[in-house]
C-alpha cells in the first residue's frame, strides 16, 4: 500500500500535465482507499512500479535483489521522507503567507528578498509617514492616481529619510 | 522438416517493429500480413451483404464467404455445411448448451481442468435446467486419467465436453480414446479445440467429433471470429440459437421456416472480413504445415524446459516432459508473485508472457494456487528468444 501513497501522490501532480498519469493516479487512489479500508488492492500497481523500478536495477543485481527484498521499508521509508518535507514545506509557506499579510514581504518584516506573491518586486506602498528601515520607505505621488506598474506612470516618489522617518509629499 | 523462422518473421511485421518476444500466443496469436490483407481485401473491394444483394459486389461477398467456409471446412476435414461461423469458442460451447435437448438429470462430463467458457455454461444450466455437471479430475502430474474417466460414464452422461489441450498446463487429452467409449455410452462428445487446432492436425473425421469448437484468434485468424464444427445431421436435431435475418426461408406474421444448418446459427449480418481472414490463417498454416509447426514448438518447449528446470524454486505445472505439453510452459516461482515476474520479463527483456489464472479458475482454487506464468509459444518463435527467456529468468529468479 505504501507504494501506492507514493504514486497517488505523484501521478497526481503528474496527471496535471498528462491523462495517462491521470488514470495511474485513480489506480493508486483505488489501491491506497481500498488498503484503507482493509481490501485487497487488486490493481496490481504496487507490483508493476516495484517490477518497473526492479528492472532498471537489473544492472546490478545486488542493487536490485537489495530493492527487491526491502521493497516495502524503501517505500516506508521514502513516505516519511516525503511527510516530513510536506511538514516542513508546509511551515515554511505558511511562514510567508503570515510574512506577507503582516509585512507585506513573504520573507520576513525586514527582508528585501524576492516573494513569490509579489512578483513584481515591487510591495504596497506606504501613503503618509513610516519609519525609517522599514521596507523601501517608498510612497506614491497622490497625485498619478496610479496603479502599480500599469501605463508606466511614475508611481514612486520618495522623500530620503531624515531623522528617524520619511515622509511622502 | 524445420521451420523457416527467418522468412515466416518477415511476415509479422510487429516482431521486429516491437522488438517483442511474444510468448503469450496461448492467448492471442499475431498475425501474419496474408491475414491482414484477406480482411482488407473485403472492406476495400467487396464491402456488401453476402447471401443476399443481387448485384456484383453481393456476388462476391457471397463468393468469398463460401469460399471461406470451405477453407476452414477443408482445414479440419469437415464438409462445408458442418461449419457454423462463431464469434469464438465461448460462443461455440454456450450454443451447444443451449441448443441441445438436455433434460434434468442428464450428465455432462468436463475435465476439472476446463476455462470458464467450458464450465459456466453447465453451471447455468444446473441452475436453469437441473442438469448434473461431473468432473473427472486428473492424475497427479495433470495428464488426463481415462480409468477415471471409464468409471465416470455412465448411461446419464449425454454429453462429454472436454478441453482438447489445456491452456493452463499444455495437456492434451486422449480426444480418440475418449470419444470411442463416449460413442459406445451412446454419449455425444464436444471438444474445446481453442488451444489445439492451432497447433496440430486435426481431423474430425477421423477423431469421429460430434462438436468441435475452435477460436480464430488463437490460429493467426482475427479476433472475434470462431468455429463450431458440429456432424450434419446433429447440426440438424439442435434447437435454434439466436434467430433472425438470413435464419430464414419465408416467414408470415405468425411462422417461420428455417434454413439448414449452418445458416440457421447464422441469425444478422455476419463478420464476412474475419471469416475471410480467418481463412486465409488456415491458408498460411496449411502452407507451413500443422506437423512442422507442432514439431517446432515442440522442440521450443524442449529446450525452455531443460533450460529452466534447473531454476531453484521453479515448478512447472502438468507434466515434466515438454512433448506432453504442446507449446505451453506454465509455471510458479517460490518467493515471486506471478504478474511481478511478468512484469519483469516484460520490461527486463520485452518478454510477453501470460501471468494469473488463465480463466481456470477453478483448477487454481481447487489447487490453492494464486495462479501461474504462462509462456506459450509459436510457429515465429525462435531458439534464441528462448535462451534469452531462460537467461531472464534465470536473473529474475535470482532476486529471492
Amino acid at each position: 500500500m505504501v507504494v501506492c501513497i507514493i504514486g497517488l501522490i505523484a501521478f497526481a501532480i503528474a496527471g496535471i500535465f498528462s491523462a495517462r498519469y491521470r488514470r495511474l493516479a485513480k489506480e493508486a487512489f483505488s489501491c491506497t482507499f481500498k488498503k484503507l479500508t482493509f481490501r485487497a488492492c487488486d490493481t496490481g500497481l504496487d507490483i508493476r512500479i516495484k517490477a518497473h523500478i526492479t528492472a532498471k536495477l537489473i544492472k546490478w543485481p545486488g542493487t536490485a535483489r537489495f530493492v527487491h527484498k526491502n521493497f516495502e521499508r524503501i517505500s516506508v521509508l521514502l513516505v516519511i521522507i516525503m511527510l516530513i518535507t510536506f511538514a516542513v514545506s508546509g511551515f515554511y509557506a505558511a511562514r510567508g503567507v503570515y510574512n506577507y499579510a503582516k509585512f507585506g514581504n513573504c520573507n520576513g518584516e525586514s527582508s528585501d528578498d524576492f516573494c513569490i506573491f509579489n512578483i513584481g518586486g515591487a510591495k504596497p506602498h506606504e501613503i503618509g509617514t513610516v519609519q525609517c528601515g522599514a521596507i523601501d520607505c517608498e510612497c506614491i505621488t497622490p497625485t498619478t492616481n496610479c496603479s502599480i506598474g500599469l501605463n508606466n506612470n511614475s508611481y514612486l516618489d520618495y522623500t530620503p529619510c531624515t531623522g528617524s522617518t520619511c515622509s511622502c509629499p | 522438416m524445420t521451420l523457416n523462422t527467418d522468412k515466416i518473421r518477415k511476415d509479422f511485421p510487429i516482431i521486429d517493429r516491437k522488438r517483442v518476444i511474444y510468448f503469450d500466443s496461448a492467448c492471442n496469436s499475431l498475425r501474419p500480413k496474408q491475414v491482414i490483407a484477406a480482411m482488407n481485401s473485403y472492406y476495400e473491394d467487396f464491402p456488401a451483404c453476402a447471401g443476399r444483394s443481387a448485384h456484383k459486389l453481393g456476388q462476391l461477398a457471397t463468393d468469398a464467404y463460401a469460399l471461406a467456409r470451405n477453407k476452414v471446412a477443408k482445414f479440419i476435414n469437415a464438409k462445408s455445411n458442418e461449419i457454423i461461423f462463431t464469434r469464438n469458442t465461448t460462443e461455440g460451447i454456450n450454443l451447444i448448451a443451449k441448443c441441445l435437448d438436455f433434460k434434468p438429470g442428464d450428465v455432462v462430463l468436463t475435465t476439472d481442468k476446463e476455462h470458464n467458457s467450458n464450465l459456466l455454461p453447465w453451471q447455468q444450466l444446473e441452475k436453469e435446467l437441473g442438469i448434473s455437471h461431473k468432473i473427472c479430475f486428473s492424475k497427479p502430474d495433470g495428464s488426463f486419467d481415462i480409468e477415471s474417466f471409464k468409471k465416470q460414464l455412465d448411461k446419464k452422461v449425454k454429453l462429454v465436453s472436454m478441453v482438447h489441450t489445456s491452456n493452463l498446463d499444455g495437456t492434451t487429452i486422449p480426444a480418440e480414446e475418449i470419444i470411442k467409449d463416449a460413442h459406445k455410452n451412446g454419449s455425444l462428445v464436444l471438444l474445446d479445440a481453442a488451444q489445439s487446432i492451432p497447433h496440430k492436425k486435426i481431423d474430425v473425421k477421423k477423431l469421429d467429433v460430434d462438436f468441435l469448437a475452435f477460436s480464430g484468434h488463437k490460429m493467426l485468424g482475427p479476433s472475434g471470429t470462431g468455429v463450431l464444427y458440429g456432424k450434419f445431421d446433429l447440426l440438424k436435431s439442435l434447437k435454434l440459437f439466436m434467430v433472425g435475418g438470413d435464419t430464414v426461408k419465408n416467414t408470415t406474421y405468425e411462422t417461420a421456416e428455417f434454413l439448414p444448418p449452418p445458416e440457421k446459427f447464422e441469425a444478422g449480418l455476419q463478420n464476412y472480413a474475419g471469416a475471410i481472414g480467418l481463412a486465409a490463417a488456415c491458408d498460411y498454416l496449411n502452407e507451413i504445415g500443422m506437423e512442422n509447426i507442432e514439431k517446432h514448438e515442440t522442440e521450443l518447449n524442449k529446450t525452455i524446459t531443460e533450460g529452466i528446470s534447473s531454476i531453484p524454486g521453479l515448478h512447472i505445472l502438468g507434466p515434466k516432459q515438454a512433448e506432453l505439453r504442446g507449446g505451453i510452459i506454465s509455471f510458479t516461482i517460490d518467493g515471486l508473485d506471478m504478474h511481478y515476474v511478468a512484469q519483469l520479463l516484460d520490461k527486463m527483456a520485452n518478454i510477453a508472457v501470460r501471468s494469473g489464472q488463465h480463466c481456470v479458475h477453478s483448477w487454481f482454487n481447487a489447487h490453492k494456487l494464486p495462479g501461474s506464468v504462462r509462456a506459450s509459444v509459436y510457429l515465429y518463435n525462435t531458439k534464441e528468444e528462448a535462451k534469452i527467456f531462460i537467461e531472464t529468468l534465470k536473473k529474475i529468479a535470482e532476486l529471492r
